[in-house]
């Protein structure tokens, strides 16, 4: 049973808001959403281990140095930047 | 002769050049897009200024290869230095990556000439392509229909001619489903095969690029240029050999399965057309065999949990910090943060984000993620098994053709439904290939998949080859674009 506090408590871990007049909505919507995942446990409990696909593995290169991005690059994206920074907010 | 080597074939033997042919394709776009909503960035100055380049090569007679000048576009979650990729997003409007994703790194190294960037459904998550920031892109079969998702930019602007073939990305379906949808090709290769890197993220474990085409040949030539082994993707293995040169092989004795399962709840019109190909494919020779697949049975369920954790867990990195939206009133960071996020993401996006953080919650990690993970196995193994009686699995792409826009949003259950003939081949990792099999009685197109083995793309190609070569009715042109 999904409950309005259990949104709550979601939303803030996921760190969304929610207006108060849509949290009665999206529980109901949670709840069939969950309602319906919930088939899996009609399934024969399996301990089938599922780590990898295709028998892949990691691939790591050598640690050697590379070219990489500079700073002024990396920073061309961000909204706010201050003194070659990434500026997170503003002081109160 | 596919859309691909007809273009080559008029570049090399100088029925027009590449500037005109380019423009051609710009005057087709800006003549269409307003209904299609394909294109959510024309990008015409460097289309170009890449078709340039390509006639001053032949001018010169030097010689150039198959993808050359072949006007193409990316699904917009596909990174273009320096072009905005948004994955029609809110929260990424603006950004503009400063890499290439490794896959335009190859085309563009062989002056592909990219038209634009194209609509998708907000960061991949929808099967209508209408969770967009932008407004969903329409089928060119009838623009009232969806073009489907979340690739529907890319299959709608190949559908209508508006691009020779373009790349998208497949989670659970959004290849496949969208070309269906539009009556085209789209092949989800096997995980691993083709380089992830500069793939904006949506579930990494099932993410995957492939090619949307007009025929099964061009898609067998761009999936061979695309899938090579990448050091900048962890879980890259690239593609040893080529499936051009096997595309035309005999199918003669080649044991195509039918699971059961594949084919319930299936509306009456895709049945009668897939089992149809199945005897297109009895007179090629081929033997067709029946079997049951039970584990399908949880497949979507185990899909959705799967690719909503993970996407929990990806779309993390947008706090409006380094790139994108940024709220523009807070106070303090954890409100910053919630702020850009609530106002950049969309309802699904959000929708999925919780539903991803509450099956990892302490609780409920056990009944939900680690169970889907466990249930993921036994589909893996369940199609091991298929395949030691088939070589190829034949199956509907969607259970139904693309409906009428605005139907998918009132009802996330029923639309996360027409995904399931498609998310099973993810969850195990395996190629699949949607083909236009014929129409309903509206004139929609219908797709069937052809499902292969791990790293089978040859194999299902083949297939899907001999196919258009028996049944190339079923592969109709829109009256859109471009006429080659």
């Amino acid at each position: 049973m999904v409950t309005r506090e259990d949104v709550e408590n979601i939303a803030l871990l996921s760190k969304l808001f929610v207006p108060e007049e849509e949290l009665d909505s999206l529980t109901q919507s949670m709840q069939e959403i969950i309602d319906f995942a919930d088939e899996i446990n009609k399934a024969p409990s399996s301990d089938e281990a599922f780590d990898n696909i295709n028998n892949l593995s990691n691939v790591f290169r050598e640690d050697e140095v590379v070219e990489s991005y500079n700073s002024e690059e990396i920073l061309k994206n961000a909204p706010e930047q201050a003194e070659n920074h990434f500026l997170v907010r503003n002081r109160e | 002769m596919g859309t691909i080597a007809k273009i080559h074939e008029m570049l090399v033997s100088k029925q027009c050049s590449c500037a005109e042919l380019t423009k051609s394709y710009l005057d087709e776009i800006e003549k269409s897009n307003g209904e299609l909503n394909a294109y959510v960035n024309v990008t015409g100055d460097e289309a170009l200024k890449t078709a340039e380049k390509v006639d001053k090569k032949i001018a010169s007679g030097e010689e150039i290869g198959m993808l050359e000048g072949v006007p193409m576009t990316l699904k917009d979650n596909l990174s273009t230095k320096g072009v905005e990729t948004t994955c029609c997003s809110k929260i990424l409007t603006g950004y503009k990556p400063i890499y290439n994703a490794t896959v335009w790194d190859i085309l563009q190294s062989q002056n592909s000439v990219m038209l634009g960037k194209t609509n998708m459904d907000e960061f991949a998550m929808g099967s209508s392509c209408e969770t967009s920031y932008f407004g969903g892109a329409t089928n060119p079969f009838n623009t009232k229909h969806v073009s489907g998702g979340s690739s529907g930019g890319v299959a709608s602007a190949v559908g209508a001619n508006i691009a020779a073939y373009g790349l998208g990305s497949d989670t659970g379906g959004s290849i496949r489903q969208p070309a269906s949808f539009c009556g085209i090709v789209g092949l989800k290769p096997t995980y691993g095969s083709v380089s992830r890197y500069g793939l904006i993220a949506y579930a990494s474990s099932l993410d995957q690029i492939g090619p949307i085409t007009k025929s099964v040949e061009d898609a067998s030539i761009v999936f061979d240029a695309i899938s090579k082994y990448d050091d900048k993707d962890s879980t890259s293995k690239g593609f040893s050999g080529d499936t051009y040169s096997s595309l035309n092989n005999d199918i003669k004795g080649m044991k195509i399965g039918i699971a059961r399962e594949y084919l319930d709840g299936v509306r009456d019109d895709v049945k009668e057309a897939v089992l149809n190909a199945a005897e297109v494919y009895k007179s090629l020779g081929a033997e067709i065999v029946y079997f049951d697949l039970p584990a399908l049975k949880f497949a979507l369920p185990v899909y959705y949990i799967i690719a909503c954790a993970e996407a929990s867990s990806n779309l993390g990195r947008y706090d409006g910090i380094r790139y994108g939206y940024k709220t523009e009133h807070y106070n303090g960071t954890h409100d910053m943060i919630c702020r850009t996020r609530s106002e950049g993401f969309g309802e699904e996006v959000k929708r999925r984000i919780l539903l991803g953080t509450y099956v990892l919650s302490a609780g409920y990690y056990d009944a939900y993620y680690k169970k889907a993970q466990n249930l993921r196995g036994t589909i893996v193994k369940a199609f091991n098994e298929a395949f030691t009686h088939c070589d190829v699995i034949l199956a509907p792409t969607v259970p139904m053709t693309a409906f009428e826009m605005g139907r998918a949003v009132s009802d996330p259950i029923e639309t996360y439904l027409t995904d399931i003939c498609t998310v099973p081949v993810n969850i195990a990792g395996l190629p699949g290939v949607s083909v236009p099999c014929g129409f309903n009685a509206k004139g929609m197109p219908i797709g069937m998949q052809l499902i292969g083995k791990s790293f089978g793309e040859a194999e299902i190609l083949n297939a899907a080859y001999k196919y258009q070569q028996a049944a190339g009715e079923n592969f109709k042109d829109t009256k859109w674009g471009v006429k080659l």
